[in-house]
């Protein structure tokens, strides 16, 4: 994983006082972070805003991040703590996921029939909403995942826990996102 | 393999994690139960159907966000680092043998000549500057207003990234300007996102000599929420040493509801300051 390895070097050296390879860390990470942020609360200036929080905080805790440790790792854990703070600070504001993000792209697909296609649309609007009606904590499981592409190892570093708890998790996440996306499904069609 | 370990291995069935002994048990039992067959199939479908869900794109704003925080931020400290510098300095004088009486009296005495020669000199070789040191001062004015202006109105704004623009821009004005100075408390106090709050207690230390910031912060770390910005105030505290906040420290130690880190770091702050 030698992007790993790079990743883990710059942070070093940005702990070690060259901040402005901060930058290099933005530049591969800031879409990975902002699109975790968007899954999780589904507005996109909140996410834009608590992509900056991440920055600036991995900035601030420079010291704390320690040799041998995987700089993705400790950027999720920093960014779930962003979350956490930036959701507590909103308490009392708009409800999140009030921002749809409604301009689905055509999925690929080697179908020409558009009755095939408008059904798939419809079926990727489901799942969407089944995603932002799933408790967070379910949310971000698949999140990790499923989006950001994280090894379950790597997710259960994350979250502290163990990697068969995350498996477990991880079961339970997309059953329930099934069977709420089959119910919106079920509602649609009645 | 049951129905009970076949959903332990789902999440590995998902990611094609399974080894090939596992994927050959699983395709046995899926033979036996339709039921488990059924679950996976659902359950794989709608994992395969996450994967069409668009890849959103943030704002082209981001960008050039991110990189005006981080010049910020490092601007900020090095203004941090010069300011201990500059205390070294005048601790310097007053420990050792430079705080003996006859040093002292020397030293007065040489200062005192070296300015009488210095602005008698000045004094003449300004005589003819006045107009052009009025023009600039004017020009000064006017810099000095339209920084105000922008940082004031950066600091009222409803987006947290606009508001840590704004106490950027309250690095570049006059220390002496009381309404930055007072947007900067009321930041402190009564900002709700935490990274503001922290930008500005930064932001404060170049009117760290002003009294009114000693008193404000000081009254602040109780009110705090936040442990960061408790701890960040605790640094300041300590930093600028006011031991007018020793009682606020001594009560935030021993606050039955504050942050164990907040608590030990007051402990640290009152060592620090005695």
């Amino acid at each position: 994983m030698p992007e790993e390895r790079a990743d883990n070097i710059i942070m070093q050296k940005v702990r070690d006082g060259d901040l402005a390879k901060m930058a290099v860390l933005f530049e591969r990470h800031h879409r990975a972070l902002f699109r975790y942020f968007l899954r999780l609360t589904g507005n996109r200036e909140f996410s834009e805003d608590l992509v900056q929080d991440v920055y600036f905080r991995m900035l601030k805790y420079r010291h704390s991040y320690r040799d041998g440790s995987l700089f993705t790792s400790w950027m999720y854990q920093v960014a779930r703590h962003a979350h956490l703070d930036g959701v507590q600070k909103r308490k009392g504001e708009a409800p999140l996921f009030e921002v749809g993000h409604e301009n689905t792209p055509e999925p690929a697909s080697t179908e020409p029939d558009p009755g095939e296609l408008l059904r798939r649309r419809q079926d990727l609007g489901l799942l969407r909403r089944a995603l932002a009606a799933l408790p967070v904590e379910k949310r971000e499981l698949l999140v990790l995942s499923r989006f950001q592409n994280l090894k379950y190892e790597q997710i259960a570093d994350i979250l502290a826990c163990d990697v068969g708890t995350v498996k477990v998790r991880v079961y339970r996440a997309i059953k329930a996102l099934s069977e709420v996306f089959f119910e919106l499904a079920g509602e649609k069609a009645s | 393999m049951n129905c009970d370990q076949v959903k332990e291995h789902i999440a590995d069935y998902l990611v094609g994690a399974l080894s090939r002994s596992e994927a050959e048990e699983l395709k046995e039992h899926f033979a036996r139960c339709a039921a488990c067959k059924q679950e996976v199939a659902a359950l794989s479908d709608t994992w395969q159907m996450l994967g069409l869900l668009e890849q959103e794109q943030p704002s082209v704003q981001l960008r050039p966000r991110f990189y005006q925080s981080l010049e910020a931020y490092r601007q900020g400290l090095e203004s941090a680092a010069a300011a201990p510098a500059r205390r070294r300095l005048f601790d310097w004088g007053a420990s050792g043998w430079a705080a003996s009486p006859a040093f002292r009296l020397a030293w007065s005495a040489a200062l005192l000549a070296v300015g009488i020669i210095v602005g008698v000199g000045a004094g003449q070789w300004l005589g003819g500057r006045d107009r052009a040191r009025g023009d600039l001062a004017h020009l000064q004015d006017e810099v000095h207003h339209m920084r105000q202006l922008v940082t004031l109105s950066l600091l009222e704004q409803q987006s947290a990234s606009e508001r840590l623009r704004g106490v950027d821009y309250a690095n570049r004005v006059d220390q002496s300007d009381t309404q930055v100075l007072s947007a900067l408390l009321h930041a402190v106090n009564h900002d709700p996102n935490v990274n503001v709050r922290l930008a500005a207690v930064d932001a404060l230390r170049r009117f760290a000599s002003s009294p009114s910031v000693r008193g404000s912060l000081d009254r602040s770390l109780a009110k705090q929420s936040s442990p960061l910005v408790q701890i960040a105030l605790i640094d300041f505290i300590v930093d600028t040493r006011d031991t007018s906040a020793v009682p606020s420290l001594v009560a935030l130690e021993h606050s039955p509801g504050a942050d164990k880190n907040v608590k030990e770091k007051a402990l640290w702050g009152l060592a620090q300051l005695q």
